[in-house]
């Protein structure tokens, strides 16, 4: 009995190589190895869960067809929960494209040699988080005018979103920095890493945490959304500007799909645009005008931020 | 009388943990979110039923399952082989000495003391995002725990029978499989259908963390408060874990009832050994399994330094103090939860399915998400995580509990109620009595699960170990994580020694009556081989 048992543990062991050696053998291409970095025909794109899943699914699918259109190559979404599973993700080789936040980006750059940033929205340049607060706790607040204000928030019960947001994290605790607040001046000792945006909004719209900072444009769209209840959240501060989400792609892409296809990557994304109507669409769910190209140097300012606060090593 | 007393009183104890968390509870709570408990429960009854959503949990459940399935079959085959290699009767066998054993034992010991997310964590980095990471990570120590208990059940058979084949000149191997093969089977039967229900909650869990499946649709759901579309995920697991239990209790209770038809139970096992190879592919083809990429390069990340002295230098008091406190909370209130409510409810008939259900909901939550929503209610803190806990672990201790209660002989329960005691008094004194040592000794080995589980719920703001090592992982500093899962492992490779002393202190003052199947509690109970 155990011996089939063992025999049949092993069976699939061989099976997807079979389907794969088939699979390749159909479309003429010549099978490497196994592992799907080596992947010659499919570009793997996905992006860092900031959103809830269903719109990803919806922004991803769309945009994965108009990839395939304009290139002429197949496009894979593959999703990813975690804001560290993307950067370890892109550093296997495991995804091609991906949309990936400042620091996240900074990190998959820093441990994925070659790696190219090949654009940002019209609002990345310049983008903000929103300090929001519980009515209970700061009614009779002081106006935040400079980073001295923030002092106000010692001794709160204070959370962030995810440990790897850019807008939900490190930008807010470096300008917490700034006005001298530290992590363990917050209720408790430390603060509280809610895992995503919604999620800091809810919580500090029931009071679990009495303050929370947030990706300013989730702020706005759960505001038009009516999602947010104004007669508990207020919204304290809107922080200055930093430079956060951006498209990496993997820098040996012009090996697998082609000399030039890099380019013709960047340049189908640049050229989204709302006149059309499919590509209306991608670009409201991004919450853009349009994709415009980045300069790797921008993101410096991100990679020196992440240093101080140890997120980078 | 009063002797007999004793071990109820170990069982009824813990519940004095309650008197603090009651105490404290009122400052803790700060009330804001009871609106959206009441949306949580609300949408209970109107899960959200679009096609495209149901589509998202079935294929959600699907990847749970097929998870779930191959890593408890992978969990079996390492566990049943180390678990004899392990023990010192094989070995002295095979080899004319019991060291390789002994050793075997004490390696085993390192797998079993990370948590599966911790596996899982550190495989995807070197593996990368894979469906066999998932599995993998399970079956490591899974397979080391399941060779712990094979080993310790070998052991305790009686070795007469095998010495006489021995002496007789029968070679090891078939004397070893005629003379403890059979009576072998039935525990590891019955604990490896139990695995099967714990290898369905990691699988349930790992998805929360990003190895995909219904836990990850359900944290996401959660985490943008889509109620409606959460609980179309709840439902369908719920169905299957309720599905899974009873299928395991009922083939439990068919083959091993008195009177069984000779050869019924293993033509029956060989069906369902089948049915499970036969649902074996199409879970393989589902997570597209490939298992080449463990023989292929490991990318681990090689920039950095992975010893860095003063990544060593962490508040460790503090941060290992919070981590114990937070188990010890939890045990005792996971432990101490089914025996009250059942005593406190017993003589309401209705209470039973009623906190039947209850457990369920409580097993099929994973902890991290179970934390998320009380904190809608309570403040951030020990408080919540230390619930979240508690409720998750009381769920399992409860189902073990009642199933131990059901096996106890009714007669003396029924000799005190013809006296005329009262129906409580007669249920602590019978039956509770008869299953205190069990379930004391199981609680045990439950306090050293719970404190390996306390890493999923740092992200409540509880402090200790866990909230340093998901900012460490975040932060890709290698360096950090190394000292953390060091004393993670130390911590718990120190529990279970404590925990081993206790329980075959307990048994050895209280012996178990065997015979007929072996409880879950029984066999889970028993104790570690004695230290040569």
């Amino acid at each position: 009995m155990f011996v089939y048992l063992i025999a049949f543990a092993f069976l699939p062991l061989q099976l997807p190589a079979i389907a794969e050696t088939k699979a390749a053998q159909n479309q003429q291409i010549p099978h490497q190895a196994q592992r799907p970095s080596a992947n010659k025909i499919l570009l793997r794109i996905s992006a860092i869960p900031d959103q809830n899943p269903e719109k990803l699914n919806r922004l991803y699918g769309l945009l994965s067809d108009e990839l395939q259109e304009k290139l002429g190559v197949q496009v894979k979404y593959i999703p990813v929960i975690d804001y560290s599973a993307a950067v370890t993700g892109f550093r296997n080789g495991d995804l091609d494209l991906v949309w990936f936040g400042g620091l996240t980006g900074v990190q998959a750059r820093l441990q994925t040699p070659g790696a190219k940033v090949l654009a940002q929205r019209d609002v990345d340049a310049a983008f903000h988080s929103i300090f929001i607060g519980n009515v209970n706790s700061f009614k009779g607040i002081k106006p935040i005018r400079g980073f001295n204000d923030l002092q106000q928030f010692k001794g709160k019960r204070f959370t962030f979103g995810s440990e790897s947001s850019t807008s939900g994290r490190l930008m807010p605790q470096y300008f917490l920095s700034k006005g001298g607040v530290k992590n363990s001046d917050f209720a408790g000792g430390a603060p509280g890493f809610s895992g995503s945006h919604d999620a800091t909004i809810a919580l500090v719209q029931s009071g679990a945490y009495e303050a929370g900072a947030v990706n300013e444009q989730v702020w706005q769209s759960n505001l038009k959304k009516g999602t947010v209840d104004r007669t508990q959240v207020l919204a304290l501060w809107r922080t200055p500007p930093y430079p956060d989400y951006h498209w990496i792609a993997q820098g040996d892409l012009d090996k697998r799909f082609g000399i030039g296809f890099t380019k013709k990557l960047q340049k189908a994304l640049i050229s989204l645009r709302p006149s059309n109507q499919q590509q209306q669409q991608i670009l409201e769910l991004f919450g853009a005008r349009q994709f415009v190209v980045a300069p790797a140097s921008q993101y410096g300012e991100i990679e020196s931020v992440g240093r101080k606060l140890g997120k980078i090593r | 009388m009063q002797a007999k007393f004793a071990p109820v009183f170990g069982l009824l104890l813990p519940a004095l943990v309650f008197l603090p968390l009651l105490a404290f509870m009122p400052f803790e709570i700060h009330g804001g979110g009871w609106g959206l408990i009441a949306n949580f429960f609300g949408a209970a009854l109107r899960p959200s039923l679009t096609p495209s959503l149901l589509a998202t949990a079935f294929s959600g459940i699907a990847i749970t399952l097929a998870v779930a399935l191959w890593s408890w079959l992978l969990s079996l085959l390492i566990g049943i082989a180390a678990g004899l290699l392990s023990a010192p009767t094989v070995s002295q066998a095979f080899f004319g000495c019991r060291w390789p054993a002994d050793l075997l034992r004490r390696v085993l010991a390192l797998p079993r003391s990370l948590h599966e997310l911790l596996w899982g964590l550190i495989l995807l980095q070197g593996l990368g995002l894979q469906p066999v990471v998932a599995v993998i990570a399970i079956a490591i120590p899974y397979g080391a725990l399941v060779a712990r208990v094979v080993c310790d059940q070998l052991e305790s058979l009686p070795q007469e029978p095998f010495r006489a084949l021995r002496v007789a000149g029968v070679p090891s191997p078939a004397a070893l499989l005629t003379a403890l093969g059979p009576s072998l089977l039935p525990g590891v039967l019955s604990y490896g259908g139990y695995r099967l229900e714990c290898a369905l909650r990691s699988a349930t869990l790992l998805g929360v963390f990003g190895l995909g499946g219904v836990g990850a649709d359900l944290r996401l759901s959660l985490q943008s408060l889509q109620f409606h579309e959460a609980w179309t995920s709840l439902w369908a697991l719920a169905l299957l874990m309720f599905l899974l239990e009873q299928g395991i209790a009922l083939l439990r209770r068919r083959w091993w009832q008195p009177g069984a038809v000779v050869g019924q139970r293993g033509r029956e096992l060989l069906l369902l050994f089948v049915l499970l190879l036969l649902l074996l592919f199409p879970a393989a083809q589902l997570l597209d399994l490939q298992w080449q990429v463990l023989l292929g390069p490991w990318h681990w990340p090689m920039d950095q330094q992975i010893f860095q002295w003063q990544a060593w230098q962490q508040p460790w008091p503090k941060l290992v103090g919070s981590t114990l406190l937070l188990t010890v909370i939890a045990a005792l209130a996971a432990f101490a939860a089914a025996p009250l409510l059942l005593l406190l409810f017993s003589p309401w008939a209705l209470m039973q399915p009623l906190l039947r259900g209850l457990g369920l909901i409580a097993r099929l939550l994973p902890p991290p998400l179970t934390a998320l929503l009380l904190l809608f209610v309570f403040k951030p803190g020990l408080l919540p995580a230390a619930l979240a806990l508690a409720f998750h672990n009381a769920g399992i201790l409860g189902r073990l509990f009642l199933e131990g209660l059901e096996a106890q002989d009714p007669r003396p329960e029924q000799a005190l109620l013809v006296a005329g005691v009262s129906s409580r008094k007669a249920l602590l004194m019978a039956r509770f009595n008869g299953l205190a040592a069990g379930y004391l000794a199981y609680g045990a080995y439950r306090a050293d699960v719970i404190l390996r589980e306390t890493v999923v719920v740092g992200l409540v703001g509880a402090g200790g170990l866990g909230v340093v090592l998901l900012e460490a992982l975040s932060s890709f500093a290698w360096a950090d994580v190394l000292p953390v899962l060091v004393v993670y492992a130390l911590l718990t490779l120190i529990g279970e020694e404590l925990a081993t002393r206790y329980r075959s202190f307990l048994l050895h003052k209280h012996p178990q009556k065997e015979g007929g199947a072996p409880t879950r509690l029984q066999l889970l109970a028993k104790p570690m081989l004695e230290r040569a």
